[in-house]
């Protein structure tokens, strides 16, 4: 029977054949290069700023990876995240109940993000185009909703505490520390969402629909179905980043989140997705924001003269082409 | 009217089936049978009508006219899952598995055996690759672990480990779909190898291709289409390689 057991993986292996071994290795060199050049750079203070920095971003990533795998983008959940934004942001200053705000943050971006997976079944324009316009569309909504009114507040109500209030019980543990709540709610997205996807019937079509639709559509998989429920998830991820977001700034304008979803592409990409679909994890998408935040700090706490702060994005841009080329390395061997 | 079987209906019957795309008719008034336990094979031309029929039985297209009976009983076949909950597994030349994913996770793909506690479920990894490495033993396939990739694997073994989910999953009706064309001679062997297995377990076998050289030898009985019809079936060993050849490309009229 010995034969027929399975061999016991070393560790090693297990990890470098793992779908985050590209981005956590990414994660270490960068981290042990700036230690070591960058002053300041390791201490508890800039690495929960580069953690809180990295969670909006993370929230909404979470859903475009779900999506990537399955084979799809979507641009719009930047013009998503003001929306959700705005409705929480309304209806908390205005003295409605908290929970209704954010019921119909959600609800209103799930729709929204319904919309953008029907438009893609039934006419069969890549996703890419649909979610462009879409971008376009929902950014005037935004418009339409706010009379280009920015809405901020100095009330300091408890729902914002809990959804991105200070962090205090770990703020007091660690000294210098600055973690916000949103922590906690990226943590409990992203092992809700790795689960569905590793440990769920769902998961093993979202994954089989992105590597080959075809295939899946013979397996008896409704292809369709994963593509739309993957659009709600993502529509309303970034509602919910719209929400942590309002918390965190208690402030909310036309031109909130612009930009946001080419951040949570790369974060995607980086973390070891294929934009082409097929593969990737959730906690590669985590690694992946917290990498990209991670360069942003370094690069403007390094200071150097040929490399000035405000242009850390070069510094991004390079580095999400050498991460992809190594995860594309690690893949093809695994 | 339901046609009048003598003693055990055939597991499919496919009476007078034509198909129109448009204005191009693809099929015309097409009757197809496979008898229990019987290879058939299909054969005919790029454009004969092979796929179109196919995908008629296996619920991808609907016909225009035309009734099809699976085993006795007159059915309408929708999608391809309506298909297969039939017992009809279709085994497709490129589209069969998914590279990306584990042999285990295409094994199941459709299929995953679940746990549940309550409202949660979770994938019951440990039991399916346990099924799939037993399977994949079955039919003389050596993997390394059920959890490889797919995309690692040659095409004889993916064909292998396709022709071995419809098996595992009870099928009736196992339709191959050009199996061998893009197969070299050893790997071609193999999985004539294995429809003959498929036979001594009691399934029938559609065999689709244009090369008769890959299926005279195992089919008991051959159905060849030209132009969208059909120009008849035949019994082995009624018609040489080459007069089936003939009749494939029209060199030679009925």
């Amino acid at each position: 029977m010995g034969a027929r057991k399975v061999k016991q993986k070393s560790i090693w292996e297990l990890f470098i054949t793992s779908p985050v071994a590209g981005p956590v290795a990414t994660l270490v060199v960068i981290s042990v290069l700036f230690s070591l050049f960058v002053p300041h750079f390791a201490s508890i203070r800039s690495v929960s700023g580069i953690i809180n920095a990295a969670t909006l971003t993370g929230m909404v990533t979470i859903g475009v990876t779900m999506l990537m795998i399955s084979g799809e983008f979507d641009l719009s959940v930047g013009s998503l995240v003001a929306i959700g934004a705005y409705i929480f942001a309304y209806g908390t200053t205005q003295g409605h109940s908290p929970l209704l705000a954010v019921f119909l943050a959600l609800f209103i971006t799930a729709l929204l993000g319904a919309l953008n997976g029907l438009i893609l079944v039934k006419t069969e324009i890549p996703s890419f185009i649909v979610t462009l316009g879409t971008l376009y569309v929902y950014r005037g909504a935004v418009w339409l909703i706010s009379g280009g009114q920015l809405i901020q507040t100095m009330e300091r109500l408890t729902v914002y505490q809990v959804f991105n209030g200070r962090l205090d019980i770990l703020n007091n543990i660690l000294p210098g520390a600055n973690f916000r709540t949103s922590l906690l709610w990226l943590l409990g997205m992203t092992m809700l969402f790795q689960y569905i996807l590793v440990r769920t019937r769902y998961g093993n079509h979202v994954f089989a629909v992105g590597g080959n639709p075809m295939g899946a559509l013979a397996q008896g998989v409704n292809v369709r179905r994963v593509k739309v429920l993957n659009f709600i998830i993502s529509g309303m991820l970034a509602g919910f980043t719209g929400v942590l977001l309002f918390s965190q700034y208690r402030s909310v304008r036309v031109a909130t989140g612009a930009g946001m979803e080419l951040n949570a592409i790369a974060a995607a990409v980086v973390g070891g997705t294929l934009l082409t679909g097929g593969a990737g994890s959730i906690w590669g998408a985590l690694i992946g924001a917290i990498l990209i935040s991670t360069l942003r700090t370094g690069v403007v706490l390094m200071n150097i003269p040929f490399i000035p702060a405000d242009n850390f994005e070069a510094v991004v841009g390079v580095t999400i082409i050498g991460a992809v080329i190594l995860n594309n390395w690690l893949r093809n061997r695994a | 009217m339901t046609p009048n079987w003598n003693g055990q209906p055939p597991v499919v019957h496919m009476e007078n089936i034509t198909k129109r795309f448009g204005t191009i008719l693809a099929l015309d008034g097409v009757t197809f049978t496979v008898e229990h336990n019987q290879v058939m094979a299909l054969l005919g031309d790029n454009g004969a009508g092979k796929s179109t029929l196919i995908k008629i039985l296996t619920g991808v297209h609907q016909p225009t006219r035309g009734e099809i009976y699976f085993e006795g009983q007159k059915v309408e076949i929708k999608s391809p899952r309506q298909a297969r909950d039939l017992g009809i597994e279709t085994v497709y030349q490129d589209l069969a598995l998914i590279d990306l994913m584990s042999i285990t996770r295409n094994f199941f793909l459709g299929r995953e055996l679940v746990r549940h506690i309550g409202p949660f479920q979770w994938l019951d990894m440990r039991t399916m690759d346990e099924a799939t490495r037993h399977v994949l033993t079955d039919i003389g396939i050596t993997v390394r672990s059920p959890k490889e990739r797919v995309g690692k694997l040659s095409g004889g073994e993916r064909q292998s480990i396709a022709i071995g989910r419809a098996m595992y999953f009870g099928a009736k009706l196992l339709i191959l779909d050009e199996p061998t064309s893009a197969l070299s001679v050893a790997e071609t062997r193999r999985v004539l190898d294995h429809i003959l297995e498929v036979k001594e377990r009691g399934l029938s076998v559609i065999f689709i291709t244009h090369n008769v050289h890959h299926v005279y030898e195992v089919a008991d009985a051959y159905t060849i289409l030209r132009h969208g019809k059909k120009v008849g079936t035949y019994q082995k060993g009624e018609l040489s390689v080459n007069d089936i050849a003939d009749l494939i490309t029209g060199a030679r009229e009925q």
